[in-house]
């Protein structure tokens, strides 16, 4: 419970007042000379369980009216049920804002509110009656908090809207914190409004650990005070388009799409029509969705002869729970050349590259541009999609026409040089070579993701198949992707860029069989090319969030369709097409919003284990606030202690009456 | 009438003077061993005719009743009832309890006012006056004698009575019983703070010599309403240990207790013919035994 006037609860030791007054009553006795002791006698021998428990009684009744009033003085707040926390009004309020699409459910009911409207709401009446010393806002975790003029604004504020991103939670309280700690704000209370999905608290994300130890260490008291609306909508269905591509078939131009439809739930079967717009021209197609996913694969939209070839459109469904999730924009182009660049010192692996990097998977050309080591600056760089780099690791000036290059959104692969050197690139590092006696194969290797990931069709790589017979130690700020016997990484992704990858042995016939058995080397090369290619066209993909916003930030986007934003430093969080320059990028919210899965409440309580931490629960909708001030309870708390007071000393009184009646004076009795 | 000149502070001369208007009588006949102003049950020398007799040789002839002679020509005798002097005996209990007074006036000296003015209107009428002192036994008792002298006596004894020690009436009642020899009136003042079944016990000893038990019943205004504002050490007025209680705790608890106890009282000095007085310490004596006097005076006459 939590009270507006806290100073007032020094007085509680009031409480004990009647007690006290009956020992000061005890000690503070007389002595009288008494002739009907046989009375006494006999009345001592009467006193029993109840007349005891009577007498204690009205004293518990007494010191609960007294508490009541002392409370009732202190105004009381409720904060929901059984969220209790200590301490009164916060100086500082910050409210950590979940504003991912998830959090839209709800507002498509007749009527209804979504979960971010009754949060943002609930929160504004809440904030209010506590009167924070200042409210601030994170709704994003690059921006950190903003200052709100008034907590009852906070449903009004542009900032605080939906957006298509998925939250930072963590980002976000990180932010907070450095707020906290730079401003050296006093008592905070940092309430979070969100539906706990994993996508956006990220439970397993390392910098929990860190984000706890440090609030823990602040020295002034922060508390947290969670309002979960986790409750799944019903009936939601989402959809989404992947795989866009252009085909030409001689003067004909046809859009080849896949969409799904997915839900969360299984449940009756439903018919789906599909409003599929491009360039002002909408189709519909039926969808049939029986269990909980229906893919429409490989979709053709054939495109009149007058459309151009570069373009955008849209798939949306009907209504339903969550109306985020019910439309996806995309973008399509004629496909990119696929260009890579190949800098090798070993003219066996520059051979083996240059052949793999040169073979396209489909009829298209494919070009490869084999640099030697000294010449990167007259690189054709804007015409690659990839750079496959066998040679010591760039430095100097070479470093930075490679990152320029990571920056674009190019792909790196790293292979090991003949003499490794000290240089350290995107956080990794060549260690020593390793002759194997035998040759080894991969133990372990990333199916899921990532360029050895399976098949469309679930089809495993053949990465054990590899021998490999000379490695090289790969260190630093690295993810592995395949791992050798002994736990050594044969292919590594860097951490610090995810377009890096270091492949810990070379396809020369003494290093490795990767020439040899080259379907995995294919794979990861084409994988590569294929990625930088995704962001190199004309047509780009991108998922809404601090990615598509740091996009933006150096480049004026016009946006072409899709909701009003009201912000520019929002562009990248909204779902929309945008032009930039001659490009085109599709912005929409990332795949894994559309997954329910929620980080269960002891999970969350684990996150927050050793700070102040209370969750309310809330429901879309909700038209109670979440605080509010109970002083009349405890007033009629009091009320009914005394009134109980008043009873249990009643028959007493009646007593006496009673021997009036019994035993009338002298006169009367004759 | 006093040959000393002190004034006996029990004794005011102008309720005594009231109270002399209303004789004091008895309930039951009185065997005296003179002529007095109460009923005897033997036949006498009283102008009140009783029955007639046959006559039989010895009987004084001025006793024949000539006329119912001449109407019958038998000889009758008329006999008379006899009127003669009562013996009353004053039991005061002078036990500790008898110490107490939450008022002016302390119930031993309320009852040597009620046992000297009840003394002195008998001895005015002619009736003999004892008195015993009642605590952890007979203390002091004086034996019943008409004389005026005999009364300055009883006033001294009155004077003299200090309460201490605990009550034993009931053991004494039975002694009285049968120590008074011939019947009596027996004025019980005392708190009556015994068990009320040995009480019943004495009283229906006394009942059973025909003696006329009455018994003054003080208690003092406190003891009835037991009211205490704090708490409070109780020290037994009989020498008992102490108690000590809250209030608060034992009021309502004291009074079930007081009332049981009268309850008691009640049914037994029904059963026991008692002519019983409850009397409040506060209240003046003189009404109390104006009360008792008249009370007596409606039965007047019972042989």
């Amino acid at each position: 419970m939590t009270f507006l006037q806290p100073w007032v609860l020094v007085t509680l030791p009031l409480v004990a007042l009647p007690l006290i007054i009956h020992l000061i009553n005890q000690r503070r006795f007389q002595t009288v000379p008494w002739a009907a002791m046989q009375f006494l006698l006999a009345a001592k021998a009467l006193a029993r369980g109840y007349s005891r428990l009577r007498h204690w009684l009205i004293m518990l009744l007494r010191m609960l009216a007294v508490a009541a009033v002392i409370l009732a003085v202190g105004r009381p707040l409720s904060r929901g049920w059984l969220a209790l926390a200590g301490g009164g009004r916060p100086d500082s309020a910050i409210v950590v804002l979940d504003r991912s699409p998830s959090m839209q459910a709800g507002a498509a009911a007749a009527g209804g509110e979504s979960k971010l409207d009754t949060g943002r709401r609930q929160l504004a009446e809440s904030l209010a009656t506590l009167r924070a010393g200042r409210v601030l806002v994170v709704g994003d975790a690059a921006r950190g908090p903003e200052e709100v003029p008034a907590a009852e604004a906070l449903p009004e504020l542009p900032t605080c809207g939906p957006t298509a991103a998925a939250a930072d939670v963590p980002g976000m309280l990180q932010a907070a914190y450095d707020f906290i700690r730079e401003n050296a704000a006093g008592t905070t209370e940092v309430w979070i409004c969100s539906d706990q999905r994993a996508n956006d608290w990220r439970p397993d994300d390392g910098g929990w650990g860190g984000i706890r130890d440090a609030f823990a260490k602040l020295p002034q008291p922060v508390r947290f005070q969670l309002v979960s609306y986790a409750e799944p909508p019903r009936g939601n269905v989402a959809v989404r388009v992947g795989g866009v591509r252009l085909e030409t078939l001689g003067r004909d131009r046809r859009l080849v799409v896949t969409i799904s439809v997915s839900r969360q739930e299984d449940g009756q079967r439903l018919s789906l029509p599909l409003k599929v717009e491009i360039g002002g021209v909408t189709s519909t197609i039926d969808v049939e969705l029986a269990g909980r996913e229906a893919v429409l694969k490989n979709h053709v939209i054939p495109l009149t002869r007058s459309a151009q070839s570069k373009g955008f459109g849209r798939v949306s469904i009907p209504a339903d729970a969550n109306p985020a999730d019910n439309e996806f924009y995309f973008v399509y182009d004629d496909p990119a050349a696929r260009r890579a660049l190949v800098v090798a010192e070993d003219p066996a692996a520059t051979r083996v590259l240059e052949l793999i990097a040169g073979i396209a998977p489909d009829k298209g050309a494919a070009g490869v541009d084999v640099i030697p080591p000294g010449g990167l600056a007259s690189a054709p760089w804007d015409a690659a999609a990839a750079l496959l780099w066998q040679a010591p690791l760039p430095e100097g000036r070479d470093a930075q026409l490679v990152q320029a290059f990571i920056d674009r959104g190019g792909q790196v692969v790293f292979f090991p040089p003949d003499r490794p050197t000290a240089a350290v690139f995107a956080g990794g590092s060549w260690g020593e070579w390793t002759v194997h006696a035998k040759a080894v194969a991969p133990e372990t290797w990333r199916t899921d993701q990532d360029l050895l990931a399976n098949t469309l069709s679930g089809g495993a790589l053949p990465v054990g198949d590899l021998e490999i017979r000379r490695s090289c130690g790969l260190a630093g700020d690295i993810v592995p992707l395949a791992s050798l016997p002994g736990g050594g990484p044969l292919m590594a992704r860097s951490s610090r860029a995810d377009s890096v990858t270091f492949c810990a042995t070379t396809p020369a016939a003494r290093d490795s069989s990767l020439a040899a058995e080259g379907v995995v080397l294919y794979a990861v090369v084409q994988r590569a090319i294929d990625r930088g290619l995704a962001v190199l066209a004309g047509a780009r993909q991108v998922d809404a969030g601090p990615a598509a916003v740091a996009l933006a930030a150096g480049a004026g986007w016009t946006r072409l369709a899709g909701s009003a934003v009201a912000a520019s430093t929002e562009v990248g969080l909204h779902a929309g097409v945008f032009s930039v320059g001659e490009r085109l990028l599709a912005v929409n919210r990332p795949a894994a919003e559309d997954t329910a899965a929620v980080v269960g409440d002891e999970r969350i309580d684990g996150l927050f284990r050793g700070l102040g931490f209370a969750r309310i629960t809330g429901r879309a909708g909700d038209a109670d606030s979440m605080v509010q001030e109970i002083w009349r309870a405890f007033l009629i708390a009091m009320l009914l202690a005394l009134i109980g007071e008043g009873l249990l000393s009643l028959p007493r009184r009646l007593a006496r009456e009673r021997m009036a009646r019994d035993f009338p004076p002298v006169e009367a009795a004759a | 009438m006093f040959t000393d000149r002190q004034p006996r502070s029990f004794l005011d001369p102008v309720a005594l003077a009231r109270l002399a208007a209303v004789p004091l009588v008895a309930r039951r006949p009185m065997v005296g061993s003179v002529s007095g102003r109460h009923a005897s049950p033997h036949r006498g020398s009283s102008v009140e005719f009783a029955e007639y007799r046959k006559y039989v040789p010895g009987d004084d002839l001025r006793r024949l009743d000539w006329r119912a002679f001449g109407r019958s020509d038998r000889h009758y005798v008329k006999e008379y009832e006899a009127d003669t002097n009562l013996r009353l005996c004053l039991v005061l209990d002078t036990s500790g309890s008898m110490n107490f007074g939450s008022g002016e006036v302390s119930k031993i000296e309320y009852a040597r006012r009620i046992s000297a003015a009840l003394g002195y209107l008998a001895s005015q009428q002619g009736d003999a006056v004892g008195i015993t002192c009642v605590a952890d036994g007979i203390v002091r008792t004086l034996p019943p004698r008409r004389s005026p002298a005999h009364l300055r006596l009883v006033f001294d004894v009155l004077e003299e009575a200090r309460p201490s020690g605990p009550t034993r009436l009931p053991e004494v009642l039975h002694e009285l019983a049968e120590t008074i020899r011939q019947r009596a009136v027996v004025a019980i003042v005392s708190d009556l703070f015994c068990d009320p079944a040995a009480l019943a016990a004495g009283f229906s000893h006394l009942r059973f010599r025909r003696h006329d038990v009455a018994a003054f019943h003080l208690l003092d205004p406190q003891e009835m309403a037991f009211q205490f504002q704090r708490p409070t050490r109780f020290l037994d007025l009989e020498g008992g240990g102490a108690i000590f209680a809250d209030p608060v705790d034992i009021t309502d608890r004291y009074h079930r207790a007081l009332q049981a106890y009268l309850d008691q009282l009640r049914a037994i000095v029904l059963e026991s013919a008692v002519d019983y007085h409850r009397v409040l310490t506060d209240e003046p004596y003189e009404q109390v035994l104006a009360r008792f006097l008249v009370g007596r005076a409606a039965g007047r006459g019972l042989r």
